[in-house]
């Protein structure tokens, strides 16, 4: 399974809800794959799509926020595993996509090959899962449907050289809509 | 500043406008931190740039946030607030401690003190510096200017050595 395929699987599942997306290729598959106004995408500030997260799900405790995060922004940003899981929003469900590389720069390696980023998960209080096929990505999403969060779902993929445009809403537009269409 | 002002500075932003106070403690603001932990109203954070993510992430829930931090952490922040804060212009309030303003501060501080109201003014980051009898004034020209979608920065300076 690559990047795209896993994330088309994802918003295959959460029609309405809210996503944060990370900066890179991950924002351009979500706006490609379920374009919508509750899509806040990122187009920098690499490492913080859990934490704008956590943000918005302290103060919308009945909406289900989705994070799709990569193995690299979670890694420069991991203190954020430790605050979602002091706080412990039940609404908040965390996907890493890993692949092993900043796929987004061209490849380079990144430190998740021989760190366990589930068991960082499960000792900073998320129900974990790790998924590595279609099938099971699918599996999870259906059985998390009325579990509690922090929820994180851990998705190994395989590198590839697909990608998708580039996301073209100003970033002022993409803000200024979110807000409208959650805050109504 | 002293004690008294900081928790009334507190009390008067949570009154007026400010929802949420997140941010990475300072001894120059602590007065003020212990005040809205007092409140419970504090959140604190790992990083300066985590929670600057975490204010963003409330204020686009409709939820006005201020983030308290240090100089030095100020300065950590800055791609965070330049590609996240100004380019998608999310309105957070930041409340500053100005370490090394003072000449003579610990040297960790002195060259990051120097460069800070340069850092500001470079980055466009339109800012007040609150004093005993200033900060009355200044918070309400930084709560307008929220309410107009603007970020804007106020600063507390150290005043003492330790």
């Amino acid at each position: 399974m690559i990047r795209k395929e896993a994330i088309d699987i994802v918003c295959n599942y959460i029609k309405n809800d809210i996503i944060i997306s990370a900066n890179g290729f991950i924002s351009r598959d979500v706006y490609s794959s379920l374009e919508k106004n509750t899509n806040f995408y990122m187009i920098g500030s690499m490492g913080l799509a859990s934490s704008i997260a956590l943000g918005i799900a302290l103060k919308k405790p009945k909406r289900r926020i989705f994070v799709f995060d990569g193995d690299g922004n979670i890694l420069m940003n991991l203190g954020s595993l430790v605050t979602i899981g002091t706080l412990h929003p039940k609404n908040l469900i965390h996907i890493i996509f890993d692949n092993k590389i900043h796929e987004s720069t061209g490849g380079q390696p990144t430190q998740s090959k021989k760190i366990n980023i589930l068991k960082i998960a499960k000792a900073t209080n998320y129900l974990t899962y790790s998924v590595n096929t279609k099938k099971s990505l699918e599996n999870v999403l259906k059985k998390i449907s009325k579990s509690k969060g922090p929820i994180l779902i851990h998705v190994l993929i395989k590198k590839s050289n697909a990608k998708s445009s580039r996301v073209d809403i100003s970033p002022k537009l993409i803000k200024n809509r979110f807000m409208n269409a959650i805050n109504k | 500043m002293n004690e008294k002002i900081q928790r009334e500075i507190f009390q008067y932003l949570k009154k007026n406008y400010i929802k949420n106070f997140v941010g990475v403690p300072d001894s120059t603001l602590k007065h003020f931190i212990d005040e809205g932990l007092k409140d419970k109203k504090i959140l604190i954070a790992n990083r300066e740039e985590e929670a600057i993510g975490i204010g963003a992430g409330m204020t686009l829930a409709g939820s006005p946030t201020l983030m308290f931090m240090q100089n030095a952490g100020f300065a950590n922040s800055i791609s965070t607030i330049t590609s996240l804060i100004q380019l998608y212009e999310i309105p957070l309030l930041f409340l500053i401690g100005w370490r090394g303003y003072l000449k003579n501060d610990a040297p960790e501080h002195e060259k990051i003190g120097q460069i800070q109201p340069h850092l500001l003014k470079n980055m466009d980051l339109e800012n007040k510096i609150l004093t005993n009898k200033t900060w009355k004034k200044n918070c309400d020209w930084a709560l307008s200017k929220l309410k107009k979608n603007i970020p804007v920065a106020l600063i507390i300076r150290r005043e003492f050595l330790d």
